[in-house]
């Protein structure tokens, strides 16, 4: 995992301009086909109610290749930017854990950040509670969201669908900016800037066409 | 889960004098004559027979205030609690989620040795020797004594909530790696925990279910923040990456904090734990009982933090900020840590904790060292007691915090 922060530490310089997603480029490994992934069999023992939300949370998962028309639910949690990037470095560690975990596993990558979604213009309830710039994390896993509600807490949930993922991520152009802590007293340095490069969606070429 | 809760226990049988059945759990003798190897809490000894043989010289358990405890609680009133036929409003979402999430076992091939650690450990040699070894004792008590709880919990939930019993399970799975993990490191220096014999040997601190969930969530989270604390500091100090160990922290730590997450769930499924002026003031009892804990222990080894590079109270005092804000995110009151008087006091604490120890080791008749410790405890209590009261932080959940409807995230 540290070889993964490295590289990019390295390849993107801790500039503003690095916060920004990369319109250009182009991702080769993009959906192609969905594997099924930690739902191994819901487990023996669950009461009714629980393995109908086993169930769902299935469906979501399968839902995910990117099949034309049809829509896709999407989860997300969203927050000022200087909470989900800068403040929160355990969020960082999740999710190249989680990242790490799908490439052993070779699951197609199903969550992502993004800096100021366009989709929060179709939720006011939220943008009037919401400092700017704000990022979300999105993915089409409903029960990780939910898990990630838990241990963030202050942030704000809601869901929607979309038809295709670079319609559910787009993003509005944004520049991100953190003031270095006053008095920062850990005895290690903190995360690089441009570390949640990783997690923006790279918007596909068909798209960029 | 970490040891820092050790101070909590002769507090706790004060508060509820009634539940004193420790042993109910694996027929556990109360009173432990000898085991392989100590937890010890005072200093290090400079050497001891421990080191030299294969088979270890039998000690006499060592316990004193602060020696990483076994934890027993009150199955019944566990089972009533997460029975859903009972308890109807319990949030299956989020345990859903966390039992997808325990499922995903991140760190199924995390715990792999290599040849560095043989190698670390024979390198490992004085002072700093006998430390390491302390500090694998103690780290995988700490994790076996997470193990047999959870474990014991995953089994009895099993008919009431299988939900939330598979989720005890799977931490008891990871709790067994770690510990397995930390002994196959003290094989390395030719020892070796009992914990078949531990098991049945030490004894066990009861706790009733509201208590065990404050007591392990801080524990969780605490041993999160330590271990990431002294892995990331050693990705930015390498020199002193004396032992491999360390490199596998960040991982792992990652465990640690999801333990962590679940009993913010278990608490939030029991709103009653959260929701009153009682609630608000075990809360600041159970993180300060966590917090001095960790600082007293780790005041008396310094060496085992200066020894990787640390600076031991500035270790302490970032783990104790940041588990603190953790902790706000759930616990309806915290202690203002972030006020330097909070520090001041501990600092004091330190001071009346290390004469107290050092009467121990003089050679006055017993009825000379009460004596002289009548001050000292009484400094130690009173400047415990004076941190306790110290304004509080109100905070929690979102979920149910009552600042929720002004807050902007």
């Amino acid at each position: 995992m540290w070889s993964v922060t490295g590289a990019l530490t390295v390849a993107v310089p801790p500039t503003a301009a690095a916060c920004r997603p990369k319109p250009f480029l182009v991702s080769s490994s993009f959906p192609k086909q969905t594997k099924k992934l930690h739902l191994s069999p819901p487990p023996l023992l669950l009461t009714s109610h629980f393995s109908s939300s086993f169930k769902s949370a299935a469906t979501s998962v399968e839902q995910q290749s990117d099949k034309k028309g049809e829509s896709t639910k999407y989860h997300f949690l969203v927050a000022n930017a200087k909470f989900m990037l800068d403040e929160e470095e355990h969020f960082q560690e999740q999710l190249f854990e989680r990242l790490r975990y799908y490439g052993e596993r070779e699951i197609e990558q199903d969550f992502w950040l993004v800096i100021e979604p366009k989709f929060l213009d179709n939720f006011p309830k939220i943008t009037q509670r919401l400092r700017r710039p704000a990022v979300a994390l999105v993915s089409t896993n409903g029960p990780w969201i939910t898990f990630m509600k838990l241990r963030l807490d202050r942030v704000l949930y809601d869901s929607f669908e979309a038809t295709s993922l670079d319609e559910a991520l787009a993003s509005n152009p944004t520049t991100l900016e953190f003031d270095k802590p006053k008095n920062w007293v850990a005895p290690y340095p903190k995360y690089e800037p441009g570390w949640w490069d990783t997690f923006l969606h790279k918007v596909t070429q068909e798209s960029v066409v | 889960m970490a040891a820092e809760m050790a101070l909590v226990k002769p507090i706790s049988k004060f508060t509820s004098p009634k539940l004193s059945n420790p042993s109910k759990y694996l027929s556990g003798r109360r009173f432990s004559t000898v085991i392989r190897m100590s937890a010890t809490s005072s200093p290090p000894p400079p050497a001891t027979a421990t080191s030299k043989s294969k088979k270890g010289t039998k000690k006499e358990i060592q316990e004193s205030l602060l020696t990483p405890r076994f934890y027993t609680t009150d199955f019944e009133e566990m089972e009533q609690l997460f029975n859903t036929e009972i308890n109807k409003n319990l949030n299956e979402a989020e345990f859903v989620a966390l039992l997808q999430e325990f499922k995903t076992d991140y760190n199924q091939t995390h715990f792999v040795r290599n040849k560095e650690f043989k190698e670390a450990a024979d390198k490992l040699q004085g002072p700093l020797r006998q430390i390491f070894v302390e500090f694998l004792e103690r780290s995988c008590t700490a994790e076996f004594s997470g193990f047999l709880l959870y474990k014991e919990l995953g089994r009895r939930l099993k008919k009431t909530n299988p939900v939330v019993a598979e989720i005890f399970s799977l931490m008891s799975r990871d709790e067994a790696r770690h510990a397995g993990f930390l002994n196959k490191g003290l094989s390395d220096f030719n020892l070796a925990l009992d914990l078949g014999f531990l098991t049945k040997a030490r004894k066990y601190t009861f706790f009733k279910p509201k208590f065990i969930f404050y007591a392990t969530y801080l524990s969780e989270k605490i041993g999160y923040w330590r271990y990431i604390t002294i892995y990331r500091h050693l990705k930015a100090n390498p020199e002193f990456q004396c032992y491999p160990i360390f490199k596998y922290f960040e991982n792992w730590c990652q465990d640690e904090n999801r333990h962590g997450d679940f009993f913010s769930a278990l608490m939030k499924a029991q709103p009653q734990f959260l929701n009153d002026w009682q609630a608000k003031l075990w809360s600041r009892f159970f993180c300060l009982s966590v917090y001095v804990t960790m600082y007293l222990n780790d005041c008396q080894r310094t060496d085992f933090y200066e020894g990787i590079g640390l600076n031991t109270k500035e270790f302490d005092m970032h783990v104790i900020i940041e588990t603190n804000r953790t902790t706000a995110r759930i616990f309806p009151a915290v202690l203002d840590v972030e006020n330097p008087e909070f520090k001041r006091k501990l600092d004091r604490m330190v001071v009346s904790y290390e004469k107290l120890l050092a009467i121990g080791q003089t050679d006055d008749p017993s009825f000379v060292k009460t004596l002289k410790r009548i001050p000292l405890v009484a400094s130690l209590a009173s400047e415990i007691l004076a941190a306790y009261l110290m304004p509080p932080v109100e905070s929690g959940s979102v979920d149910f915090a009552e600042f929720e409807p002004n807050l902007v995230y």
